[in-house]
């Protein structure tokens, strides 16, 4: 398993590289120059070009590319062009609070949604597996978005107005005056901050886990494994959460994998819709920018993200199945 | 499971969720306006570095000017320049002026404010190697040399002389002794910026990145300019959905919401908690007809062009009455907008007189006009992707359609319309030109001095040439009579409505909101943060 683990690893080496290169080309391609959001249009053209050269945007691409590239090797991610520090600060800044963000989505996603599989499984055809499969349809085909802002209207705005017992704040992740708090005033503020990016994170995925484990589970409990687990007297609840669930899983957790991605660029626009300072919110503002170095920074970490989640799942999966083995 | 095992786990479910729904209702009580003199400000992006040599952006300015440091000059309401770190000056004829410094000014170090870090930071700003914004013409662009005469006073040489000439020191400056070891080209990324050691009536104590900043009120600001402010502390919200910052508004999570998007304006109406301050500001949006392409490079077309256009009716529409019309570059709250000279009005009749008249006719009755050889009357009109500039372009087509011209929509983002923009590879540009401050001279060169028509990357992207209007830019440029000065710009004016280089179109005024539990707030032309240091908020 560890030369496994090892193995994958040394592979996404390569792997990270081509990727990283293949942004930093097609990001120079872009039109555009980092210039133009830190000068407006009445600055001299001699100023807007001696900042290019200070900058080294006057080099070729290739030999900026090789700059690049030795830099990171070496850890050095360089300067935000356009806030003047190590693009190291600006991501420690932000990735914590993406991986807060993230981490509690996609364990929320994986627990809800199994949970509701199995329970629309077992309850098949009944009104609580109807209800169920309607509501996930709902938030599975609901624009992000607007989701993210409908919660916003309704559990912030609206419940406020209408002086309904709870209401959240719809922005920030903690309150202005967090730190005089108590502690456990402190985890209260950090859990009522993180309800509305969290659910709207949450639940199209979560709709789509519960579908998958339904099917699932509707399949594994009609094999002769599980009537022979009857057969033998064994309580139905082990036979439903030991013995079909492990297997009925299988599939699912492959999703893991496939479903971090979504996860990342669902952040994009939670972190801005909530005003969350994560990863999201520099890449894209970055962008915008033509920031170079924290653009090549970011999407760099969100790709090793993506592998290592992969990895992840993988890990999982031989857990899950005893048959797999990976030499 | 059986019957009672699945009521056994709906009933734990249900508690559970009672308990949780119980803890989060008690702290969704407690998240409220902060209370103890902090003002909180939401806006909709992060500042940049605190650096009043390298800073170019908006809001960072205001904050720099009104909040952390202090400038020699500022502005009255009048936009009259008034004494303010400066306490008084003499003006030698048109060469030079000597500004006597006040001696009770401090850094947050303790330190004096003296004419050797004015000297410093005028040397820095005017240093190739910094890049700094103050180069340019409407800061240090014409100010050749200074000197200091003793700690306290500081003398400026003119390179030559010209208008609004005092509006030239409209900056703060820094602390020599923490920032004169950073090589001028490093000054951008010093770490001063971030952790400012400034001189104006608060001082920065917390810069979380993309999330929040702290001002603290500085206790030693000297009476002389206002005294300490009376609130504790500021707290600047980074939260950049318009939506969800008007929520915090009105759920009282912040006081003041800069800037409110026109949309917002009835919103903010109807809440009776919630002021709106709307004013002109500084931001004028126009139209670029490139004049070294047919078939701009006539005036008559562009001048036919111009009177196809409901401008009112695009204010009241699509702004929400939130501007006023633009006839030239000189805004119409400055001292010297000559006033008088009505921009051109629609008129369709007389659109299509003039375009008949240029040899533009439908000739195979497709509703679009062709000249003698056959070419249509269409065009690339270039913008880039934001609500406003989208819709101002598609009114736009609609309205220049009717007199037979057909105006292709081409929306693309942001830095991709500023590179072709820049490179001047454009038919017609809707957009946008912000004063930096309020000496008006500059736009006028920028935009329109033939001067600057064939340069790369230079201001005047139209490529405009006009032997009249460069002869009047430069008389309103070294004309140092405000009376004058109106004279000239109203020649001017007149000749920018009948040959129509660009066509402006308008002022696009500020807006912001504010709860009314706060007091002190006054906003004009000057900015947003123009009376920060009197904002207070009563406890609710």
């Amino acid at each position: 398993m560890a030369a496994f683990v090892l193995r994958r690893l040394l592979g996404a080496v390569p792997l990270l590289l081509g990727i990283a290169t293949l942004i930093f080309f097609v990001l120079h391609l872009a039109p555009g120059d980092p210039t133009a959001s830190l000068f407006g249009p009445q600055v001299a053209p001699e100023v807007i070009e001696q900042t290019r050269r200070h900058f080294g945007l006057d080099q070729p691409i290739h030999v900026q590319y090789v700059k690049w590239l030795a830099a990171t090797v070496t850890g050095n991610f360089g300067w935000s062009l356009n806030q003047g520090r190590p693009v190291a600060d600006v991501v420690l800044d932000a990735l914590p609070n993406t991986l807060v963000l993230t981490i509690t989505s996609i364990v929320l996603v994986f627990l809800l949604g199994t949970l509701i599989g199995v329970y629309q499984a077992v309850r098949q055809y009944s009104t609580g597996d109807n209800v169920l499969t309607v509501v996930a349809l709902f938030f599975y085909s609901m624009p992000a978005f607007w989701l993210a802002l409908m919660m916003v209207l309704i559990f912030s705005l609206k419940a406020y107005q209408w002086g309904w017992p709870i209401h959240f704040p719809p922005t920030g992740v903690t309150d202005i005056n967090y730190e005089f708090l108590s502690p456990a005033a402190k985890l209260r503020d950090r859990l009522v901050h993180l309800v509305l990016p969290v659910t709207t994170l949450t639940l199209a995925l979560a709709a789509g886990i519960a579908r998958y484990t339904r099917g699932q589970m509707l399949e594994v409990v009609r094999q002769d494994y599980i009537r022979t687990a009857r057969a033998k007297g064994l309580p139905e609840r082990t036979v439903i959460l030991k013995h079909a669930l492990r297997n009925s899983l299988l599939p699912v957790i492959t999703l893991l994998g496939l479903y971090l991605p979504f996860l990342f660029s669902g952040t994009v626009f939670v972190e801005y819709i909530f005003a969350w300072p994560g990863m999201g919110r520099v890449i894209v503002e970055s962008i915008g920018r033509r920031d170079y170095p924290v653009i090549m920074a970011t999407s760099f970490i969100f790709a090793a993200l993506t592998v290592v989640g992969n990895l992840l799942a993988d890990v999982l999966y031989a857990w899950a199945d005893p048959r797999i083995r990976y030499e | 499971m059986d019957v009672a095992q699945v009521i056994r786990l709906r009933r734990a479910a249900a508690v559970a969720a009672l308990v949780a729904l119980h803890a989060l209702a008690a702290c969704g009580g407690e998240v409220g306006p902060a209370g103890g003199g902090t003002i909180v400000v939401g806006m909709r992006s992060d500042f940049g570095g605190f650096n009043p040599i390298t800073n170019s952006d908006l809001y960072t300015g205001e904050l720099i000017n009104f909040a952390l440091f202090t400038p020699l000059v500022q502005y009255d309401a009048d936009l009259n320049v008034v004494p303010h770190l400066a306490q008084s000056w003499q003006e030698h004829g048109d060469t030079a002026v000597v500004f006597e410094l006040r001696r009770d000014v401090r850094w947050h170090d303790g330190r004096s404010v003296t004419a050797e870090d004015v000297v410093f930071t005028f040397e820095r700003a005017k240093d190739p190697q910094t890049t700094s914004p103050l180069l340019g013409p409407v800061f240090l662009q014409h100010v050749a040399a200074a000197q200091v005469i003793d700690s306290f006073t500081v003398r400026f040489r003119y390179a030559r002389p010209h208008a609004q000439a005092l509006e030239d020191f409209w900056w703060a400056p820094v602390p020599r002794h923490l920032l004169e070891t950073i090589p001028a080209a490093e000054l951008r990324n010093a770490a001063f910026n971030r952790q400012p050691v400034g001189s104006g009536p608060y001082r920065l104590v917390e810069w979380r990145a993309a999330e929040r900043l702290v001002l603290e009120r500085n206790p030693d600001y000297p009476e002389s300019l206002g005294g300490p402010p009376p609130s504790q502390r500021v707290v600047l919200r980074i939260i950049p959905e318009a939506s969800t910052l008007l929520t915090e508004l009105v759920r009282g999570g912040v006081h003041v919401d800069i800037p409110v998007v026109p949309d917002q304006v009835d919103q903010v109406g109807a809440e009776s908690a919630l002021r709106l301050f709307a004013y002109p500001g500084r931001t004028l949006y126009y139209i670029g007809w490139n004049n070294a392409r047919a078939p701009f490079d006539d005036a008559r077309v562009r001048r036919a062009l111009a009177l196809a256009i409901d401008r009112r009716d695009i204010i009241a529409a699509l702004l929400h009455g939130q501007g006023e019309l633009a006839e030239s570059p000189i805004p119409p709250w400055s001292p010297v907008h000559p006033g008088g000279v009505a921009p051109v009005a629609q008129s369709i009749d007389d659109a299509v007189a003039l375009l008949e008249l240029a040899g533009w006719r439908d000739r195979d009755g497709d509703g679009i006009r062709e000249n003698a050889e056959g070419a249509p009357l269409r065009f690339d009109m270039l913008s880039s992707d934001d609500v406003l500039r989208r819709a101002v372009v598609e009114v736009l087509q609609s309205q220049l359609r009717r007199v037979g011209a057909d105006a292709r929509i081409r929306i693309v983002e942001f830095q991709t319309m500023i590179a072709d923009h820049r490179s001047r590879n454009f038919d017609a540009i809707f957009t946008n030109w912000i004063l930096d401050n309020f000496q008006v001279a500059a736009t006028p060169r920028a935009l329109l001095h033939s001067a600057e028509a064939d340069r790369a990357g230079s201001p005047n992207r139209s490529s405009v040439r006009d032997v009249e209007l460069d002869r009047l830019i430069e008389q309103g440029e070294a004309a140092t009579d405000p009376a004058e000065q109106r004279r000239i710009w109203h020649q001017f004016t007149m000749r920018l409505q009948q040959q129509q280089p660009v066509t402006f179109m308008f002022w696009l005024n500020e807006l912001a909101a504010a709860h009314s539990s706060v007091t002190g707030v006054e906003m004009d032309p000057r900015g947003e943060f123009l009376t920060v240091a009197r904002w207070s908020v009563m406890e609710r």
